[in-house]
């Protein structure tokens, strides 16, 4: 027999209460995984689609609470566009359009001209044209969604398009949802003049982060984003999330730590006798400690595993709903299932300090009396 | 006789705020291999005095040596009570979820030894005191007389070169009581060990070398047991005021 021989024996003894107590910390865990993959799949999406057509950064309003809301004149896209450290600006609209079946439906605006220079891969058709406002292109996710191939009918926001191209693109945002020429997106929301965004490409010799920054700080209206740790300056919905999952961790932590406590304390109680016979034959207060620590640890790590299982499932079963599908698909980083992992260990350590040192500080003696 | 191995001088204790008295001044010496059976009525403090010489509870006054460990020190009494003590119960007090064997193991995790040493070692120990062949069983599917013996196979474990019993065969009828004395008796003469053994029976206690008589948490008196020469019955028995 091994000590962690004996700590499962201890374990199993009370199955009912272990395993309650475990599935307790797994579904804590379960909720940080899960939300956890979906603001780092929110993450990898809204940094795709920053990065769309090989752009080295977005430039957008600074200080918009989300990127949809986001509004830039395009005489400040033209300004951009001017800069001789520039060597390609592509201004998009961002509208989101109620389908049935998805709410959340990207409409994106792009200007004909600047979207024939757009790396786009084109699975059927073509793309748009300067004289067709009613010609639309689907991303290859939409296309199923709708149905509808080269030469159909598509009704969006009232009005009706003429599928003219199907493409694919690397990211969820166009690769779910639309493209039709800017003037109509601008018609369509009612804000003729402005752009929500600008992808930038810089000139050679490339130095985005120079280029970025000479941008901001000729225009202080904008902001520019290269990657999501930058999103914060357009859209406030990471912080958000960032503090929900702090949140939602910090609460994992504290229930499933009172949880382990109980079941701790219940356990180191139950057995005193036996705790006094270990000391009698010559057990250490901290061999007590180590074994009341180990038990707590082994339920805990357990529970964060299943509680990983069961979170990734719970993420992919969010996929089955077609509005989420489109902008996310949840990410599944390492740091995610350490932070579950750390919340199952802090749990253990943190529900079994006050039994474990309770445990030892018993006197053999009371200990062994202990009816 | 030559320095006693365990030596306890004016030992007091006394429990709840002192309102129970279980020890006034109570001595005691035991030479290295000597058998001896404490007697007395209930609640004069022989599991009291027991309890003190395993180090599983202090003194208030007096104090009590082993060897060369001076106890009042109340450090590294879990590693004396681990290598030096070896504990029967009357109530075997065995961990009930796990085997004989794992339990005889128990004690052992304090020696840092293999987990295969532990096995064999608890394996022999077993077979030593005649269970075997019930190294699988758990305490419930045990006899009271099996358990007792898986209970002195723990106190083994460690070899240690004192086994205190307090009261083993309280609880068993006089048959298998007799089995463990025996069991005792063989131990003590193979393994050179110390044996002090708390009984009320007075069979049991004329199997010891020596008996010590307790009242009122004092020593009341000794007799030592007859030599081997045929004596009048009593006449060989010397008597010591307390
Ligand atoms: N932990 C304790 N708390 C309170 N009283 C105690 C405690 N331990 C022992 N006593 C009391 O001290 C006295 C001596 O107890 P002890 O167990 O040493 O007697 P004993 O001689 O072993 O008796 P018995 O033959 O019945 O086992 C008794 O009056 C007992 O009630
Ligand atoms: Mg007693």
């Amino acid at each position: 027999m091994t000590f962690s021989g004996l700590i499962l024996r201890n374990l199993f003894r009370q199955r009912t209460r272990t395993a309650l107590t475990m599935l307790g910390i797994a579904i804590g865990i379960t909720t940080v995984v899960a939300l956890g993959a979906v603001t780092a799949g929110l993450r990898a999406s809204s940094s795709a689609f920053v990065k769309a057509g090989g752009a080295d950064f977005l430039v957008a309003q600074r200080g918009a609470s989300d990127l949809s809301f986001s509004t830039l004149d395009e005489q400040v896209a033209d300004q951009i566009a001017a800069r001789p450290d520039v060597e390609r600006a592509t201004r998009v609209f961002l509208e989101v359009a109620d389908t049935p079946g998805n709410p959340f439906f990207f409409l994106l605006g792009y200007d004909p001209g600047e979207l024939m220079q757009e790396p786009l891969r084109m699975l059927a058709g073509e793309r748009l044209s300067a004289d067709r406002p009613d010609a639309l292109m689907l991303g290859s996710e939409a296309a199923a969604a709708f149905g509808a191939g080269v030469g159909d009918e598509v009704r969006l926001e009232g009005r009706t398009f003429h599928v003219v191209g199907i493409y694919a693109a690397d990211d969820d945002w166009r690769d779910a949802g639309a493209i039709a020429p800017l003037r109509t997106v601008q018609e369509i929301a009612r804000k003729p003049d402005v752009v929500t965004a600008v992808h930038v490409v810089a000139a050679r010799p490339r130095d985005p982060d120079r280029v970025a920054a000479a941008i901001e700080a000729e225009l202080p209206e904008v902001a520019t984003i290269a990657g999501p740790e930058e999103y914060g300056k357009v859209d406030q919905g990471f912080e958000i999330l960032d503090a929900a999952n702090l949140a939602i961790s910090l609460l994992a932590v504290g229930i499933g730590a009172i949880g382990v406590m109980n079941t701790m304390i219940m356990s180191v109680f139950e057995r005193t006798r036996e705790i006094g016979v270990l000391r009698a034959v010559g057990w250490s207060g901290p061999r007590v400690v180590r074994m009341v620590v180990a038990e707590s640890l082994f339920l805990c790590v357990l529970a964060a595993l299943i509680g990983i299982g069961l979170g990734v499932l719970a993420s992919r079963l969010v996929l089955v709903v077609p509005a989420v599908s489109s902008f996310l698909t949840p990410a599944y980083e390492p740091a995610v299932f350490l932070r579950a992992v750390a919340v199952g260990v802090v749990v253990a350590l943190v529900g079994a300090l006050y039994p474990s040192i309770r445990a030892a500080r018993l006197s053999p003696m009371e200990a062994l009396r202990y009816e | 006789m030559s320095e006693p191995l365990i030596q306890a001088r004016g030992l007091e204790k006394a429990f709840e705020k002192g309102r129970i008295v279980a020890l006034r001044g109570m001595d005691l010496e035991v030479a290295e291999r000597e058998f001896v059976a404490i007697v007395g009525p209930s609640g004069c403090g022989k599991s009291t005095l027991l309890h003190l010489i395993a180090a599983l509870d202090k003194p208030d006054n007096g104090r009590i040596r082993v060897g060369e460990h001076e106890l009042e020190s109340g450090r590294h009494l879990s590693r004396y009570r681990a290598r030096h003590i070896g504990m029967v119960f009357q109530l075997h007090n065995l961990l009930p979820s796990l085997t004989a064997l794992e339990n005889v193991q128990v004690p052992m995790f304090e020696l840092g030894l293999g987990r295969r040493e532990r096995k064999e070692r608890a394996r022999r120990l077993l077979a030593l005191v005649g269970l075997g062949d019930r190294e699988g069983s758990r305490p419930p599917e045990l006899s009271g007389g099996e358990r007792q013996r898986v209970g002195i196979a723990r106190a083994l474990a460690n070899d240690p070169p004192i086994l205190l019993a307090d009261e083993p065969t309280g609880s068993l009828d006089s048959e298998s009581g007799s089995r463990i004395l025996d069991l005792l008796e063989t131990l003590r003469r193979e393994r050179g060990l110390t044996v002090i053994l708390v009984t009320h029976d007075a069979e049991v206690a004329a199997r010891a070398d020596r008996i010590v008589r307790m009242l009122d948490g004092r020593l009341l008196g000794e007799e030592w047991a007859p030599r081997p020469e045929p004596v009048g019955a009593g006449a060989g028995a010397q008597q010591s005021a307390g």
